[in-house]
């Protein structure tokens, strides 16, 4: 198994340079002339041919691709993402300043999603097709539906607007976490509650669970003891998808509640051809993204006693 | 496809039609501003009442249908047709072609959808890129962005359809390999695909309702109704319906597709019969019992 | 007759969303403590449902109707409350199933499932408990014990795993044991194995034994009484002797000739028994048997022949035939 392990390390090392790789080349394709962008930051109209020339040698532009990208990546690995283009700020910094919100933001939502699909698709799962079980599939169907920036207007009408209970914008003391925490949790949460539901169905009704039935078992026992740990595995990959999906959900959550993390930051690069922004913020998401990725895939072999400890003989 | 709950494609269905007569649906002309009805509740003119620029909110909302199903349409199809041929081809052909191809679908994938499409939209704001109306530019991000989990798809079908006994039958037989493929193989790859695509209509549409909403995708004023929500939360205090309006008609939308994704990945679970349908099947039991004991009495 | 397990006049029907099947159409049995009665049928001719059925212990997933009584060690299973029937399910019964590989849950360790069966119904503490299922796991026949206590199902054989279920069933320390098709899923040598140890359980405990099967070898090893099944009904039931010797029921007699036996110095290879099976969707007036028989008679496509008594041995031998009793001059004694 350790060489699974090292195996699944090593290729997500390779995703990681190629996905890298990648947009490196799609941002620095797009701009036609960077050299141009900043002389015009820096000079205003004033800025010549010869200045742009000046400032495209400087940063070494005309060189090729691939040395362009290796340096870039030289950079990278000593914490050098470069210098925002529109806040001028190193994005050393504003990662530095930004990441902290954005991951408070993820893993708030992480836990809220984890606690809230378990208590719904257990709960369903206890009812086996009575009302419960109905109504709280409809309600996962619903959550899965609704676009989490509805989700969030809906939230601050009716705390902020209508009741004047929770604040629609920044975050001050836990209470004001709450709105932009249940957001993120919203769809992730429905998703994962359809899938703990659908698989313990699907496990209720294999063989195993009748050999608990046949142990003495009650319905709830067989349910806790015998099929949740099955669905483990299942559940934890979910997990791991829908938990980079979060990150769409805080980038909109940034923008809705007004909160500075990396989300917000991203959408400003794109607004303001803030293409150094955008490099430095996706490589940092395509690493979060692997990352998460191979944590999940790992955990889930370990999970596995199949895994864990191949057959013998 | 038995016992198959043709309702369930209801609602879908009356999304398509509302999006296809648009225009004959609309009361007013979306576009047309009236500055002396501002931000008004629903009437008899205005069905749904008016926006910020005294804007018929009723017509917005049918226009927002048609933008949102004539981009989904459109990602969609290119989408698909770019994940089967290049995961077909993968599939079908095999060997270093395959392995560079499959290393180029897991990259892809290696992002959420969304994500990618962002980014392609941040990329898309460069220079070089002048050239395309801000609409195509999300047209072309989402198709990017989409096509990479069909192309997945369709090799696993190709790669399963291939290990059938009756392919190789087929070539002895001297079927052409084009043969083969158009008349034995494409139709499994569709017919998986088309079944997903159906479900995946719903995140898409979402998808392009968020772009909007970042204020990257479907510009004004082209009713979409991302990009309405987000012109409404400035006005949340005053009026709630600018904002509540859009967001009931995506949720509704994604319901219905999520609903057929629901029917279709259901048809593998076993379900318990309960209830209404169970007491009629007993109470056909109980009949047939009888008519047999009056044979045997 | 003291019988610790008996089930009269059962009727079973199992509703799925596309089939409505009637599993189990009147039958019933009985078996004593320390008797083994074998039930034999085709796959599908309800002997798990009869069996499991009143017990509550099929899966998941299909709506069950059951009416008929049942009873164990003199109480009614029927009107127990299900707290009740789930201690009756652990501590009055075992159960071995079919394969072991699927029936046991991948996720869990063996030894403390057996553990925990022992200090709920057997009223262990949890040191002795452990000891117990290490001793049971030996008793059934398991080498190294204290090291497959801590073991996985995958990381044992199939017929390791089958003697671990064996145990498992016989850690609460039960009065009756079921074990259902024990054999099917197990190499040749390795059943005979199975079957051998089945026996010395029943021996060494005294306890009830339901052998379902379909395979009469292990029939003719095992069991002191037989019935025999056919969609749904009891077809022929009676001592084992009775039963395999001199069979009177067409389907008893087409079934033990369609078996090879290579023993016998007059083989002449096997005879099957023409048409197919039922179709148990379908509730049929008269002898299920009917349309496969080759003594069918007008009746018997209106009459549903019921059990006679034939035979005076100690263990009464019934048969569901009118027309052979009657073609044979057989004497009832109803």
């Amino acid at each position: 198994m350790q060489r699974m392990f090292m195996r699944r390390v090593g290729l997500a090392l390779l995703l990681m340079l190629a996905a890298t790789a990648l947009t490196f080349w799609l941002v620095t394709a797009a701009p036609g002339n960077v050299a141009a962008l900043i002389a015009e930051r820096a000079a205003g109209s004033g800025a010549d041919g010869e200045m742009i020339a000046r400032i495209a040698d400087d940063l070494g532009l005309n060189d090729p691709l691939p040395v362009r990208y290796a340096r870039w990546l030289g950079d990278a690995l000593t914490g050098d993402f470069g210098v925002s283009l529109r806040t001028g700020k190193p994005m050393a910094e504003e990662f530095a300043e930004r990441i902290p919100m954005t991951l408070a933001l993820l893993v708030g939502g992480g836990i809220l999603a984890l606690v809230i699909s378990l208590a719904m698709g257990i709960a369903g799962a206890a009812s086996n097709g009575g009302v419960v079980d109905r109504v709280l599939h409809g309600l996962a169907l619903v959550g899965a539906s609704t676009p989490n920036f509805f989700v969030a207007a809906l939230l601050v009408i009716v705390f902020s607007v209508w009741l004047g209970v929770l604040p629609s914008f920044g975050v001050s003391g836990l209470t004001s976490w709450l709105l932009p925490w249940v957001t993120i949790a919203l769809f992730p949460a429905s998703v994962l509650a359809r899938v703990v539901r659908v698989n313990l169905q699907d496990t209720m009704s294999r063989p195993f669970a009748t050999t608990g039935f046949a142990k003495g078992l009650t319905r709830r026992a067989v349910l806790f003891r015998e099929a949740l740990p099955n669905i483990a595995i299942p559940y934890m990959t979910t997990f791991g998808a829908q938990f980079t999906l979060m990150i769409i959900g805080a980038i909109v959550v940034e923008r809705v509640f007004g909160l500075n993390g990396v989300g917000a930051f991203f959408i400003e690069a794109i607004r303001f051809r803030d293409f150094i922004g955008m490099q430095a913020t996706l490589t940092l998401f395509v690493v979060f993204f692997v990352s998460v990725n191979l944590t999940v895939d790992l955990l889930a072999m370990l999970a596995d006693p199949r895994l864990r400890r191949p057959r013998k003989a | 496809m038995k016992n198959w709950p043709w309702a369930i494609l209801a609602p879908a269905t009356i999304f398509v039609l509302i999006g296809i007569f648009s225009p004959w649906l609309m009361t007013h002309n979306p576009a047309a501003q009236d500055y002396a009805a501002l931000l008004e509740g629903p009437s008899w003119s205005h069905w749904l009442g008016t926006d910020y620029l005294g804007r018929d909110m009723f017509s917005r909302i049918i226009g927002g249908a048609r933008t949102s199903l004539v981009a989904m349409v459109f990602v969609l199809v290119a989408a698909l047709a770019i994940g089967v041929v290049i995961g077909s081809f993968a599939g079908y052909v095999g060997g270093k072609t395959e392995l560079v191809l499959i290393s180029m679908i897991d990259i892809a994938l290696a992002l959420p959808s969304l994500v990618i499409a962002l980014a392609l939209m941040g990329v898309f704001s460069g220079a070089n890129f002048d050239w395309m109306s801000d609409y195509w530019k999300m047209i072309v991000a989402l198709t990017l962005a989409w096509w990479a989990n069909y192309a997945r798809m369709s090799r696993a079908v190709v790669v399963a359809e291939l290990q059938q006994p009756y392919i190789e039958a087929a070539r002895v037989m001297g079927a052409s390999h084009i043969w083969i493929f158009t008349r034995h193989i494409l139709p499994h790859v569709l017919g998986l695909v088309v079944v997903y695509a159906s479900a995946d209509a719903g995140a898409l549409v979402l998808a392009i309702a968020t772009l909007s909403f970042l204020g990257l995708g479907v510009a004004p004023p082209t009713p979409e109704w991302g990009q309405m929500l987000v012109d409404g939360m400035s006005y949340i205090e005053e009026n709630t319906a600018l904002v509540i309006i859009p967001g009931l008609a995506l949720t509704a939308v994604v319901v219905s597709f999520n609903l057929l994704g629901e029917a279709f990945a259901l048809q593998k679970v076993p379900r318990a019969v309960r209830g209404r349908f169970l007491a009629r099947k007993k109470a056909a039991r109980a009949a047939e019992e009888t008519a047999r004991n009056e044979v045997e009495a | 007759m003291n019988a610790i397990y008996e089930v009269q006049g059962l009727v079973i029907d199992l509703y799925t969303p596309t089939v409505s099947v009637r599993a189990v159409d009147g039958a019933g049995f009985h078996v004593a403590p320390g008797e083994t009665l074998a039930i034999v049928g085709e796959s599908g001719s309800g002997k798990t449902v009869m069996t499991l059925g009143p017990l509550g212990l099929l899966p998941e997933g299909v709506a069950v109707d059951l009416r008929g009584t049942a009873r164990a060690d003199g109480k009614d299973i029927l009107a127990m409350t299900p707290a009740d029937l789930s201690r009756l399910r652990g501590g009055f019964f075992g159960v071995i199933f079919q394969d072991p590989m699927s029936a046991l849950n991948p996720m869990l360790k063996i030894g403390p499932q057996l553990a925990r069966q022992a200090q709920v119904y057997a009223g262990l503490s949890a040191e002795a408990a452990k000891r117990e299922a290490v001793s049971l796991l030996a008793r059934s026949g398991i080498p190294d014990p204290e090291d497959r206590y801590d073991r996985y199902p995958h990381e044992l054989s199939g017929g390791m795993l089958q003697r671990a279920m064996i145990a498992l069933a016989l850690a609460a320390r039960p009065r009756v044991l079921i074990a259902d098709e024990p054999t099917t899923a197990l190499d040749a040598t390795v059943q005979a194995q199975i079957l051998a140890l089945i026996r010395q359980i029943q021996k060494e405990d005294g306890i009830a034994v339901i052998l379902i099967t379909h395979d009469i070898g292990a029939v003719s090893v095992l069991a002191d009484r037989v019935a025999v099944l056919y969609a749904g009904q009891v077809a022929e039931e009676g001592s084992a002797m009775d039963v395999l010797t001199a069979p009177v029921h067409p389907y008893t007699r087409g079934l033990l000739a369609s078996v090879p036996d290579f023993r016998s110095e007059t083989a002449s290879g096997t005879k099957e028994i023409p048409g197919i099976p039922p179709n148990q969707a379908q509730l049929v007036p008269g002898c299920r048997f009917a349309d496969r028989c080759d003594q069918v008679q007008p009746q018997c496509h209106r009459r549903r022949p019921r059990l006679q008594t034939v035979g005076t041995g100690a263990l009464p031998h019934r048969v569901a035939c009118p027309v052979v009793i009657a073609a044979e001059g057989i004497v009832t004694h109803d």
